[in-house]
């Protein structure tokens, strides 16, 4: 929705999924540090010098929240709050809201699993 | 029919627009798809010789003085099957000034011409005219090269875009009193169309929804021509970026054809780059980038229906 670039959040300001990898993450920083340096002729004619400046300062910001695992898996909790996160694959967390990734136990064992609760023994 | 419209256009000469063009027909044409290239560079066509053409009757121009019947009639074969051209009229002045009711007339004929694939040529520049052309295809391409010249006027071609979209929308939906705001609000600074939605939605949430909306729908594709090393490619997606964020649009990078020496030396031998350097980079890039476009149905089809043009 309308958003000023000071209210983007880490994801949307490197324009990357919030399920993007490690190294998506370093690509989208590579790529916006060119976008943003100083002198960069994308911005010409449209963004000024304060400006740059300013969504500069925010990129290497979010790299390095997003790039620690620890600081991510804060910084992504605290943006679920206020803007939950559905992934076009999974609608049904829809009803959950909290991350359930990593906290949904593995899926080793899923067929076991389901055996014994499917089959009781006599 | 699965019809296709696409336009070609940007904000500054030279940038290799009608090059393109002829290149998607040529390439198009090849594939067995009917394809019908019409040079809508009202001020100054020249198609044709990029297709090693000469300008002869009819054109475009004996379409818009009604001398033949319809667009279908204004179209000529030329040497390559399936590719058909309506060519630039050579009386200028005249038709470089249309008037709007043989421009709802032109854009009503390439809405009914049954032709799968219609390419238009636009002329630079941001006149009412070629930005209606612009937005009336989908997708529109802006042709842009990597110098900053190019790029302040692929930002300032795409703002009057947007403006036209708002108006065209504010318009149709009676909301006169919006427009000379938005004007002077949007001429102040970067971040200023976020500024006039901004208060347009504190102001009246549902005219700030349709415009809103209505921006969005307007989601032009963008490709770098004449481009020499990595940095020039990435320059692309970086505008794409950034008119992601600033101009608040949606804005998709179809790639970048590699700048060919032997593109000037085909037009000077009157023959078509595309037909004589098939296995160039440049015409390598040229098909990726028609392949892009095909399949940007999905991208396309969440732009609104059809803007329905006000009466002057």
């Amino acid at each position: 929705m309308l958003k000023r670039i000071e209210d983007w959040n880490y994801y949307e300001l490197l324009a990357v999924e919030r399920t993007a990898s490690q190294d998506e993450i370093w690509a989208a920083y590579q790529a916006a540090l060119t976008t943003y340096k100083d002198g960069s002729p994308a911005l010409y004619g449209l963004v000024g010098e304060a400006e740059r400046a300013l969504v500069l300062d925010r990129v290497h910001e979010a790299f390095q929240t997003l790039r620690d695992p620890e600081k991510r898996k804060d910084y992504d909790l605290a943006l679920l709050r206020h803007a939950p996160y559905f992934p076009a694959k999974a609608p049904f967390r829809r009803s959950v809201g909290r991350l359930e990734i990593e906290d949904a136990p593995p899926k080793k064992g899923l067929r076991a699993r389901l055996r014994r609760l499917l089959v009781r023994k006599p | 029919m699965d019809k296709r419209i696409w336009a070609i256009g940007g904000g500054k000469g030279g940038t290799g627009k009608s090059f393109v063009a002829a290149s998607l027909g040529l390439h198009l044409a090849s594939l067995d798809r009917r394809v019908l290239l019409v040079d809508a560079d009202l001020g100054a066509p020249n198609l044709h010789t990029l297709l090693g053409i000469r300008a002869s009757h009819p054109d475009l121009g004996d379409f818009l003085t009604n001398a033949v019947p319809s667009l279908e009639s204004a179209a000529v074969e030329t040497p390559y099957r399936n590719l058909r051209i309506v060519k630039g009229s050579e009386n200028i002045l005249f038709i470089a000034n249309l008037n709007h009711y043989r421009k709802l007339r032109l854009l009503r004929q390439l809405r009914q011409i049954e032709v799968p694939t219609i390419i238009l040529d636009l002329g630079t520049g941001s006149s009412f005219n070629t930005l209606d052309f612009f937005l009336s295809a989908n997708p529109g391409v802006v042709v842009a090269t990597p110098e900053p010249t190019a790029v302040e006027n692929t930002y300032l071609f795409l703002k009057s875009c947007i403006m036209r979209v708002l108006k065209l929308y504010m318009d149709h939906y009676k909301i006169r009193d919006l427009h000379q705001k938005m004007l002077d609000q949007i001429e102040k600074n970067s971040q200023s169309l976020y500024g006039f939605f901004k208060s347009l939605m504190e102001s009246d949430r549902a005219y700030g929804t349709i415009l809103y909306r209505a921006l969005r729908g307007f989601r032009p594709c963008l490709v770098m021509n004449k481009t020499r090393d990595e940095r020039d490619v990435l320059l692309g997606r970086s505008i794409a970026d950034v008119a992601r964020k600033y101009l608040l649009i949606d804005m998709k990078y179809l790639g970048a054809v590699p700048y060919d020496e032997d593109v000037t030396s085909s037009l000077r031998d009157l023959k078509p780059f595309f037909v004589e350097h098939r296995d160039s980079a440049a015409a390598r890039a040229v098909r990726q980038i028609a392949e892009e476009l095909a399949y940007s149905i999905e991208f396309t089809l969440r732009t609104p229906p059809e803007i329905s043009l006000p009466d002057a």
